[in-house]
């Protein structure tokens, strides 16, 4: 798009409608990292991927 | 023979214990299996648009040479992944996979679609030049383009069909079909 | 003045009020009034529709369409990734974005077409359960809006001027939004079949 020239109808419908889907699936995802990380916390403690009893990392 | 060797290597694979590791832990084993899922997008989804490209219902205006050297390396990585994935889906399941009918069959069907895709190389590098604007590929490259779809569709619906437990080997009588998918246990107890 | 601000902004005023729209329903608690009404349908289609029992009853023709369903999945993201990608500059550098927009999008929507008409094959036979997952309505939510944007919004944009007139960030934007869209549709229908 050059300098001068004004933003078209389709260019903002397209500006607005992608940044506020982007916000959504960002914010989405965002919180899926953060319940999934308290919910393998809560079950491991601190990093503690796998579910190993035999594991020398785990107890 | 081959059976009795495959499943005590299966059972080696499943007393290590990263194997159960893996299958036991949270999420571990649906964030594996989910990544080689979602990487279809990445290497089916490439190799299709080479085929459809072939069979000419795809950006028939541009270059089948280009689409098809401009789309190797993501499929290169995306099947990489695949099989990083599937082996470590494997390895999470040893004596269950292998004891798979259908497991068995995705083996083959990959092979003869690794075995086509060469051939399918070769030809293309043969005929480079010779027709790339042509909307439609050459006879024997469509054939190759087909013969890749069908597997390659084959492949995924195996695939699909493994944790099923329809012809798991406690659920078979049928004796071919338990030499087929390596039930030694259920073979000797016949 | 008015007149003429509804002719020339007539895609970006429809998606003001559709956006007012889904404010408006969600400050009345829509989709809780309608949420209990559903179940029957759901259940309906678990238990006496003709897909449902299909599905339920075969067990080999219900992995079979979900293999369908991950076919077209493959080939959506095929094309997503061709075109998003190509936008982002990333691959098919050589090849025109307008040509690769163009030439595509006859698959996808085939493609599309497909997916969903698997996708409601494998929902009936599970749909007593899809019916309480939050993943699952999430899914739909993001199919309709992306499918919306990608007909009424992205094609639309991209088909009717050079791609070298429209601003390079916001070709960016639409590509990493289209790549998320889809990349979340997927990744959430993977998670119903875990839930």
């Amino acid at each position: 798009m050059s300098e001068h020239k004004k933003l078209g109808d389709k260019e903002i419908a397209a500006l607005g409608s992608s940044a506020v889907i982007f916000v959504g699936l960002i914010y989405y995802w965002l919180t899926e990292v953060v319940s999934t990380m308290e919910l393998l916390e809560l079950a491991y403690g601190s990093l503690r991927l796998f579910n190993n009893p035999n594991n020398p990392l785990l107890f | 023979m081959i059976n009795e060797l495959l499943l005590q290597f299966a059972q080696w694979l499943y007393a290590q214990s990263y194997s159960q590791m893996l299958l036991a832990g949270y999420y571990s084993y649906n964030w594996v299996e989910a990544t080689h899922v979602l990487t279809l997008m990445l290497s089916i989804g490439s190799l299709f648009i080479i085929d459809f490209r072939m069979l000419g219902l795809i950006l028939p205006n541009v270059p089948a040479s280009t689409i098809a050297n401009r789309l190797h390396k993501p499929m290169i990585i995306g099947f990489a992944i695949m099989f990083i994935t599937g082996f470590l889906l494997v390895y999470a399941k040893p004596v269950e996979t292998v004891q798979s009918l259908w497991f068995r069959i995705k083996m083959i069907l990959l092979v003869c679609a690794f075995i086509n895709a060469w051939i399918f190389n070769a030809r293309l590098k043969a005929a480079e030049g010779s027709w790339d604007m042509d909307p439609v590929a050459p006879k024997n490259l469509r054939t190759g383009a087909i013969i890749s779809l069908v597997l390659w569709c084959g492949v995924v619906t195996m695939g699909r069909y493994i944790p099923y437990d329809w012809v798991d080997c406690v659920n078979v009588e049928n004796p071919t079909i338990l030499w087929a998918a390596g039930c030694v246990e259920q073979l000797q107890a016949l | 003045m008015f007149s003429l601000l509804l002719n020339q902004y007539r895609r970006t005023l429809i998606l003001f009020l559709v956006l007012a729209l889904i404010i408006i329903l969600e400050m009345v608690q829509f989709r809780a009034a309608i949420y209990p009404g559903l179940l029957p349908i759901f259940e309906w289609v678990r238990y006496s529709s003709w897909i449902g029992i299909l599905g339920t009853t075969y067990g080999s023709i219900y992995a079979t369409v979900e293999a369908g369903h991950l076919l077209s999945m493959a080939t959506i993201g095929g094309v997503v990734l061709a075109t998003d990608l190509r936008l982002l500059g990333i691959v098919f550098r050589d090849v025109p974005s307008e040509t690769l927009t163009r030439g595509t999008h006859k698959v996808f929507k085939l493609a599309l077409v497909v997916a969903i008409l698997t996708g409601i094959f494998c929902a009936a036979g599970v749909a007593d359960k899809v019916y309480y997952m939050q993943v699952f309505w999430f899914k739909m939510l993001v199919l309709a809006v992306g499918s919306g944007f990608v007909f009424f919004i992205k094609q639309p944009l991209l088909n009717s001027m050079p791609h070298a007139q429209i601003n390079p960030w916001l070709l960016r934007l639409l590509a990493i939004t289209s790549i998320l869209i889809w990349f979340t549709v997927a990744a959430t229908g993977r998670w119903i079949g875990f839930s």
